[in-house]
């Protein structure tokens, strides 16, 4: 009996020993490491860490911003970015990028700008030797409008590329009736609903890269390494998932000759320790994300940089819950920003005092955050009316606010002795914010606070849901115009999850969105702004605006744009 | 035995059967969907919802997943890897045999120094050795595991630099050590306590009297009449604790950045993406049901006291 049992076990043993080996043969965990690659002793192999393993690199679906950084390396637009010579902070070695062209030789508008067209390159070709086409934009855009993709930007396009909003939204017209047409393999015309001053911007934007139906069509694996089919600089050569993504040049790219690293590593990796450990053991030469509490001595050793990123970390404040807007301006003026900046996220953001991002520009090329003055949005209706506030100091500030929230109780609008729920999701730094904010209203207002953190997918579920008082959230923009941010309030889009409701801003934002760029549109969407912040408003509050540190050393000739993308395909080594 | 071990395997079926059921409803009531992001609209969850079939019916779903996996289909992941069968997420991928390998080599480690520990421990019972053994296991089941990984991290690998900080794939012997030690050592600490303890109750039994009145050697009397017995409760701990070791490897998947499935199973779970939700909690059931069966007959060859089934009472 005992040798039965014996034998028994030792096949399970080698049943167990099988499932593993077998499993692991096709599997690439019998590759060698990046580090360890056979690289030739003069090649030049850039290890990146920007994020963990991305949902998704399919050009259509993508919406996360390290997703875009792989599609930017590897596909290249109408439109692309291009390094200046102007740095975006203190890093001799980065470089700002502004937009020009990329596939397309040139580009016409027409006089009532509404129809554009691109001549392609003559030298575009994709990385299979097939020459790009202007019928692959045509594919693309389709795919990302029709509602059968599921795209998380399928609403893009919406009330700017003719249709784009019947298509997507109301599903009331086929993909193919896009404004959008392939007059020669070479000419590409778009047609849009209304001028559209950000849409050449647009026109370089990650999920409208060109595909090619013949690769994508029928194929839900045409992403993996040994499918994919792209146009721009890099094309990916290995793809461990969850450990790295590798690329190298494309050669059939036009520009292939001036590419700067033989190899680009992207470790995926979500542990901020580890990260800063490969770092700071010369496994990686660049990275994104580390604890927060070490950006003090990275900087002082030289390491670390702060950019700009168009971004706002702000909290809505729920117009159910808290109806009364003095209430609302009490407790947005009455928050202490500068502490938050200084002593909680510590990260050079800077304290916001609107909700439009620092970095979005108008027409003349001023910040829309402090185009109309210094103050701010936040600030600027309430120092037309209270004119005696100090509205320049901490102490003016909350010396308004409390004023405002006793007229407000006073007035029978408020109850003092009212609960309300400040819902974040799960993070450190969130909790330390909604700490330094839910003390200053209990200071400064005496008002009664609840914190409730929550993970990310139930968070989401309850702002959908207005199930709650205060609730935060982020937006990074995606092209630079103030309508990516002040779209969102307008009564019934979907991200109005404080239920904010103007007829006026409304007006002010969909006339705003039917002209030309110019100074009639900057002063609608000025007084749009001013509007969400003045008498029956204050349905957000801006905490401050985002920035994006980085640590890199050993390279040089990066790019960035504010919208959070680097671009390491001109990177070189540095001396 | 043969009979035993077909009904434990039928058994197993229906516990796995349960088990996708109770997992299904779970994942289902807690609120979220892996299509939600801070810029998602209700639309675009709407027509990512009929995309994938979340549309219909919860009875309908919990159906399609069983017939499916009939068929050896584990379904497509629906966020963390968007599109991709999660057959080949967590199978070739490797995520699988990396979190294996991680766990039965954790394993060894805890049974080939645990248990020699605990029996030095007990054999030099009341001496200076057993009293550095019993601190030394003490300390060691207190020290939370990402304590040790990140000490073991910031020593080994950022100040001394003998020892890469990213294991990867675990394709050398170096990217092993620090990931072994960091699971291991709890376990090492804790079958060392748990075998010195039996094996103290096992030295005062009446046949190891018996033994040492006949002149038996203490060595033998340790190696052969005592350990054996003391080893039971080291095994009823070692079968759960093996699946135990693969779904809790996430801090040192996670600290190490090895692709594993330990950190894939946490990471699912907050993405709400149910078809790998559903197909890591099988597999690891489904390794969880096997691991008992083999404890089950492993106890019978430790000890021919106890017996399988009912016929060989």
């Amino acid at each position: 009996m005992k040798k039965i049992i014996a034998l028994l076990l030792a096949l399970a043993m080698v049943f167990s020993l099988a499932a593993c080996t077998s499993s692991n043969e096709p599997a690439p965990s019998e590759e060698p490491t990046p580090s360890e690659e056979p690289a030739t002793s003069d090649a030049f192999v850039l290890n990146a860490c920007i994020a963990s393993e991305p949902e998704t690199i399919d050009v259509s679906t993508i919406s996360s911003v390290d997703g875009s950084t792989y599609v930017q390396h590897m596909f290249e637009n109408l439109m692309k970015y291009q390094q200046t010579s102007e740095h975006p902070a203190d890093d001799p070695n980065m470089f700002m990028t502004e937009v020009v062209p990329g596939q397309a030789a040139s580009y016409t508008v027409s006089d009532d700008e509404m129809v554009y067209t691109f001549t392609l390159r003559d030298d575009i070709f994709w990385s299979d030797g097939q020459p790009v086409t202007a019928n692959d934009w045509v594919y693309s855009w389709r795919r990302l409008v029709n509602p059968e993709t599921a795209a998380d930007y399928g609403y893009f396009l919406d009330g700017i590329v003719k249709n784009a909003y019947a298509i997507y939204e109301e599903g009331s017209m086929d993909p193919s009736e896009l404004g959008i047409k392939a007059l020669d393999d070479k000419t590409l015309e778009i047609t849009l609903e209304s001028p559209c001053p950000y849409f050449i911007e647009m026109c370089a934007f990650a999920s409208l890269m060109p595909l090619r139906e013949d690769v994508v069509e029928g194929n839900d694996n045409w992403t993996d390494p040994e499918n994919i089919v792209v146009n721009g600089p890099y094309i990916i050569s290995e793809w461990v998932h969850d450990s790295y993504i590798k690329m190298v040049p494309n050669d059939q790219y036009y520009d292939a000759a001036n590419l700067g690293p033989d190899e680009i590593v992207w470790h995926l990796s979500d542990s901020e320790t580890a990260i800063l450990s490969s770092y700071q053991n010369g496994e990686y030469d660049f990275i994104e994300s580390f604890p927060t509490d070490m950006i003090e001595s990275l900087q002082s050793s030289g390491d670390c940089f702060i950019n700009p990123y168009v971004g706002t970390y702000y909290l809505y404040l729920n117009c159910d819950k808290i109806p009364s807007w003095k209430v609302r301006a009490a407790m947005t003026i009455s928050v202490d920003r500068d502490h938050i900046v200084k002593n909680v996220t510590q990260g050079g953001q800077v304290p916001a005092t609107g909700f439009v991002a620092s970095g979005i520009l108008d027409s003349e090329g001023k910040d829309f955050a402090y185009g109309v003055s210094e103050l701010g949005a936040i600030y600027n209706w309430l120092s037309q009316q209270y004119p005696d506030a100090d509205l320049t100091t901490y102490a003016g500030k909350c010396e308004l606010a409390k004023q405002l929230y006793d007229e407000a109780v006073e007035a029978g609008e408020w109850d003092p002795n009212t609960t309300i729920v400040y819902n974040f999701n799960t993070s450190d730094t969130h909790k330390a914010i909604a700490e330094a904010c839910g003390h200053d209203w209990q200071t400064v207002l005496g008002m009664n606070i609840t914190l409730e953190n929550q993970e990310w997918a139930t968070y989401t579920n309850g702002l959908g849901e207005h199930a709650f008082g205060v609730a935060r959230l982020g937006w990074i923009a995606d092209y630079n115009d103030p309508i990516t941010y002040l779209e969102l309030l307008v009564t019934g889009n979907a991200y109005n999850y404080g239920l904010y409701s103007d007829p006026d801003y409304d007006a002010a934002i969909a006339g705003a969105k039917a002209i030309a760029a110019g100074a009639e549109r900057d002063a609608m969407l000025y007084s749009a702004e001013e509007t969400l912040f003045g008498e029956g408003g204050f349905p957000v509050m801006p905490v401050y605006y985002y920035t994006n540190m980085y640590c890199a050393k050993g390279i040089k000739n990066m790019g960035y744009t504010p919208m959070g993308y680097f671009f390491m395909q001109y990177a070189q080594p540095a001396e | 035995m043969v009979t035993y071990t077909l009904k434990r395997l039928g058994a197993a079926l229906l516990t796995l059967l349960i088990i996708m059921a109770i997992t299904f409803f779970l994942m289902n009531a807690i609120p979220g969907s892996p299509f939600l992001t801070e810029k998602s609209t209700p639309q675009q969850i709407a027509l990512a919802n009929a995309k994938y079939g979340l549309d219909k019916p919860l009875i309908i779903q919990l159906k399609n997943y069983v017939v499916n996996y009939l068929k050896g289909d584990l379904g497509t992941s629906l966020k963390m890897q968007e599109g991709t069968p999660v057959r080949d997420i967590i199978f070739h991928q490797g995520k699988f045999v990396l979190s294996i390998k991680l766990g039965l080599i954790s394993l060894a480690v805890a049974v080939i120094i645990g248990i020699p520990l605990g029996c030095i421990a007990a054999y030099n019972r009341g001496t200076w050795l057993d009293g550095f053994l019993r601190v030394m296991t003490t300390v060691g089941v207190a020290i939370p595991g990402f304590v040790l990984a990140t000490l073991l991290l910031a020593s080994l690998a950022v100040k001394l630099h003998v020892l890469p900080t990213n294991s990867g794939q675990l394709t050398d012997f170096k990217s092993y050590i620090m990931p072994i030690l960091s699971m291991s050592f709890y376990y090492v600490c804790y079958v060392a306590k748990l075998t010195r303890t039996s094996m103290l109750d096992a030295i005062n039994q009446d046949y190891i009297r018996t033994a040492r009145a006949k002149g038996v050697k203490t060595k033998m009397i340790v190696l052969k009449h005592a350990l054996r017995n003391s080893l039971i409760p080291v095994i009823t701990y070692l079968g759960p604790v093996t699946a135990g070791i693969i779904t809790g490897s996430f801090v040192v998947e996670s600290t190490f950045q090895i692709p594993g499935l330990g950190k894939y199973y946490v990471q699912c779970v907050m993405s709400r993406d149910y078809p790998v939700i559903m197909a890591t909690t099988v597999v690891l059931s489904a390794l969880v049901i096997f691991m008992n069966l083999v404890v089950d007959i492993a106890y019978k060859i430790v000890d021919p006291r106890i017996t399988l089934t009912n016929k060989e009472d």
